[in-house]
């Protein structure tokens, strides 16, 4: 399947779900939804004497007849929540013999869907040498373009060299497979700066998650091309499988520090995991 | 012919080799099974503590997974080897080897023999040769030589090495006229005993069409080449001269030869021409010498065997008796004279007479003198017409014939004297015995004129056997010229002798009988000392069938073993590789089951 079939397909399941827009994210800039603050929508909040500066138009002429005092009708802010994509475009999104990248673009695509069922804007942006926005990424997830997985930087990196320009109060979801040895807690405070909610979705293949047959096995980094050669046993297996749950466990644990909400998911096993960003109040059925 | 067998089979089923195909297979799976299965992993991050834990298994199995692999692949090659039945030949077990050497002349024939020494292409050196690389191949518990001549003759003592062997085959001089390798055979059976190998080292085939020997190989190193030989040499006296007869015989299987020979004594040339023979023909040469001539030497020239082209003959031997002819009866002295003339055996009376011919009952006097007393006593004579009875094989008898004739004599009645060597029923005609000096006495039976003996043949036989018997029994030689081979009587009055051989190597002999009995072992000249006298005699070799090599062949014929009899000689140690694979079985499972799941 083309990268626009796995679009089409994550923009089709998205259409059941919307972004759940948390409270805070309704401080955006003028949009269609109402904020927090006062501002030009056409629901009356409040009242307030003039002040030299404001807008003749706001003055409530017939409260001035009555009262003889210059006094304007405040209305509602109304701004459009936003939801800020992160991806991961390194090679490892992209592991061979798994639907690894179908994942996450089926993901990505779902996501966009979801939050235009909310009235969100959206920005999508890839990690690779730097962030760079996806083309097409303000319309809807099967017109994005530009999407690949080819990079050799972690996604750290990325932040270091070009950081995305994040819209403030934006809903943030950051879809990688962390596998990165970096510290998290430095990309994740990076995300959590300014940001309504912050969602990390690990998503991993089924091989990520589970250690190769009994065998002499010659791994090969797919991002850095580095081979390693390696007896896998029971130990080696057990081994793999506790560093994993370590690996989860540290980003699991960086997330709640940053008010961030840490979600794990299976390529292999994505629409049975779909449940999970509900749990986790990332999307809410349409 | 059957291949050479220098070898046992280490094997007793070879086939079961075939197993073998196991290992490699064994070493496929394992280097499929070992083979790195390439797999693209998202980071190695997660991987870090295969190489910092020293409790993961990487390393740790990279060493346990050859020696599980080694330990597989030598319990196979065990278990493959078991299957074959492998025997192994234990020194103790190994079989004595005798080795019966073909000693005759004709092992020495080479394209550039000279004479007694072996060219490097004679049958002896290759046999040598052959026998060297087998003991340099196969071990034997030990090995014994048999020099097979005329009569069978250990060589030396049991040896164990090569090198022993080598030292004891410079007896091996091949100067014998015959070989007797059945009797070798024998005596090298009897030798080794039931276990022993035999090996026939010669130059001919083995006799008759299919070889059966038992325990024996025969190995011949034998060719064929054209050879001129002297196969006959006489020197006889002949009145007062001497008679010289060669017989040169042409063994060529199909050209003409040409035979050039010269005959000298001393510097002196006698003759000298050229002989042209047909192939497989023979020539006799004869020529009269004076009686004083000394030895004389024929040579023809240098062919493929140095030892059949010369012959040394020396003067016959002249030895004459002295007879006293003391009979009564005129007609019947005059009878034997001329009988004893005729003989040319019978000298003067220059001395003491060494026969006495007379009548008497009593023994006659002189310490030496042999009497031959005539009894002709003609009461109750009875003429005897036969059959008669003779000791053939005394030496008065040889010879006599008595078909025909008429011999009357008188019943000896109490005359009885000695063995009879001629009777007539029981009436001894002629009757010998020794008496307390070791002369013999002899008494014949015989009234002559009533007799045909002595108008026969017989009459003058009679006579020459009794000079010749007499002339036996005095000190010296009987005869001066010998073939190689037989065996040379010399009488003397000492109890030991000094023999001086062709070499000039002198051997010291006892008596041990009443002659000292010799046997030349090379041809060439010989002299004996006892006391003041000296005699020689001459070895010729005259052996027809050593000089003829057109018979002479190459190849290898019998076997050692049969396969059957070689399992009693190869102890089976299929045990130890079945008990070798079961430990070996063992370690590998304890190694499985005590590593936690690596291998």
């Amino acid at each position: 399947m083309s990268t626009r079939e796995h679009l089409l397909s994550g923009e089709a399941l998205g259409q059941r779900y919307a972004l759940a827009v948390p409270q805070t994210a309704l401080a955006g800039m003028t949009g269609s939804q109402l904020g927090r603050r006062a501002g030009n929508s056409i629901d009356f909040q409040d009242y307030r004497e003039y002040q030299p500066g404001d807008d003749l138009r706001t003055i409530d002429w017939g409260v001035f007849a009555r009262t003889d005092r210059l006094t304007i009708k405040l209305f509602r802010e109304e701004v459009n929540p936003h939801l800020d994509l992160l991806l991961d475009a390194s090679r490892s999104m992209a592991l061979d013999n798994t639907p690894k990248s179908a994942a996450t673009l089926r993901l990505a695509a779902l996501l966009g869907t979801a939050a235009e069922n909310a009235h969100c804007t959206h920005a999508t942006w890839l990690a690779g040498d730097g962030f760079q926005r996806a083309a097409n990424d303000m319309m809807l997830p099967s017109a994005w373009d530009g999407l690949g997985f080819a990079s050799r930087r972690p996604l750290d990196e990325a932040f270091t060299i070009l950081p995305p320009r994040l819209r403030r109060l934006g809903i943030r979801v950051l879809i990688s497979d962390l596998m990165w040895p970096g510290e998290p807690l430095s990309i994740l405070r990076r995300l959590a700066d300014g940001a309504a909610a912050v969602f990390v979705v690990q998503l991993l293949a089924q091989a990520d998650t589970e250690p190769p047959e009994h065998g002499n096995v010659q791994l090969v980094d797919s991002e850095t091309g580095e081979e390693r050669e390696i007896f896998v046993d029971a130990t080696v297996a057990a081994q793999f499988r506790e560093a994993l749950a370590r690996h989860r466990e540290s980003w699991d644990a960086a997330c709640r520090q940053t008010g961030a909400r840490f979600v794990s998911l299976v390529a292999e096993k994505l629409d049975a995991s779909l449940p999970a960003l509900e749990e986790a109040q990332l999307l809410v059925p349409a | 012919m059957l291949p050479e067998r220098t070898g046992m089979p280490f094997l007793t089923y070879p086939l079961a080799l075939l197993a073998a195909a196991a290992l490699p297979a064994l070493a496929a799976i394992y280097i499929l099974r070992n083979r790195y299965r390439r797999r693209e992993v998202s980071s190695l991050m997660l991987w870090q503590f295969a190489v910092l834990s020293r409790e993961g298994g990487a390393k740790v199995n990279k060493l346990q997974l050859p020696l599980v692999f080694f330990l597989e692949l030598l319990a196979l090659a065990l278990l493959v080897t078991a299957a074959t039945g492998p025997r192994w030949q234990l020194p103790a077990h190994a079989r004595p080897l005798v080795v019966i050497l073909d000693d005759s002349a004709s092992m020495l024939a080479g394209d550039s023999a000279a004479a007694n020494t072996a060219s490097p292409n004679s049958p002896r050196a290759k046999a040598a040769a052959a026998l060297d690389d087998l003991l340099k191949s196969r071990k034997f518990l030990s090995i014994r030589l048999v020099l097979a001549g005329p009569k069978p003759r250990v060589l030396g003592s049991a040896a164990t090495t090569a090198t022993e062997v080598r030292e004891a085959l410079a007896q091996w001089t091949c100067q014998s006229p015959d070989a007797a390798l059945d009797a070798a055979i024998a005596l090298a059976n009897d030798l080794g005993g039931p276990q022993s190998q035999l090996l026939v080292l010669t130059d001919h085939a083995p006799p008759g069409t299919e070889f059966s020997g038992d325990r024996v190989q025969w190995w011949a190193f034998g060719t064929t080449h054209p050879n001129l030989a002297f196969v006959n040499a006489t020197r006889t006296t002949h009145g007062e001269s001497d008679r010289v007869l060669l017989e040169v015989a042409n063994y060529s299987a199909s050209a003409a030869a040409t035979a050039a020979y010269r005959i000298t004594s001393g510097s002196n040339l006698l003759r000298s021409a050229t002989l042209t023979l047909e192939p497989r023909a023979r020539q006799r040469l004869i020529l009269n010498l004076p009686a004083g001539t000394p030895a004389i030497e024929a040579a023809l020239a240098a062919d493929t065997l140095a030892a059949d082209n010369r012959v040394t003959l020396l003067p016959a031997v002249r030895k004459r008796i002295r007879v006293q002819n003391s009979l009564e009866d005129a007609a019947l002295r005059s009878l034997v004279d001329k009988a004893l003339e005729a003989s040319g055996l019978r000298s003067s009376l220059s001395a003491a007479p060494e026969i006495i011919l007379h009548n008497a009952r009593a023994t006659p006097a002189g310490t030496n003198a042999w009497g031959l007393r005539f009894l002709a006593e003609t009461n109750a004579a009875t003429p005897h017409t036969g059959p008669f009875i003779v000791d053939t094989a005394h030496p008065l008898a040889r010879g006599l014939s008595l078909d025909g004739v008429v011999w009357t004599a008188s019943p000896p009645g109490t005359n009885q004297f000695g063995l009879p060597v001629i009777t007539a029923g029981n009436t001894p005609l002629l009757a010998v015995t020794e008496d307390a000096l070791r002369r013999q006495q002899i008494t014949l039976h015989l009234i002559s004129d009533r007799s045909t003996l002595t108008a026969t043949p017989n009459w003058p036989i009679f006579f020459w056997n009794l000079l010749t018997w007499r002339a036996r029994e005095t000190p010296g030689l009987v005869e001066s010229n010998f073939r190689l081979g037989s065996e040379v009587s010399v009488r003397a009055l000492t109890n030991s002798v000094q023999l001086i051989l062709p070499g000039g190597a002198t051997r010291t002999l006892t008596k041990s009988a009443e002659e000292f009995v010799l046997e030349p072992e090379t041809p060439g000249l010989y002299t004996v000392n006892a006391g003041n006298s000296s005699w020689q005699f001459a070895v010729n070799l005259l052996a027809p069938e050593e000089s003829d090599l057109a018979t002479a062949k190459s190849g290898k014929w019998g076997e050692w073993e049969k396969p059957e009899e070689a399992r009693r000689e190869y102890a089976s140690v299929l045990w130890l590789f079945v008990l070798g694979a079961l430990v070996v079985m063992v370690t590998h499972l304890f190694l499985v089951t005590h590593s936690k799941g690596r291998v």
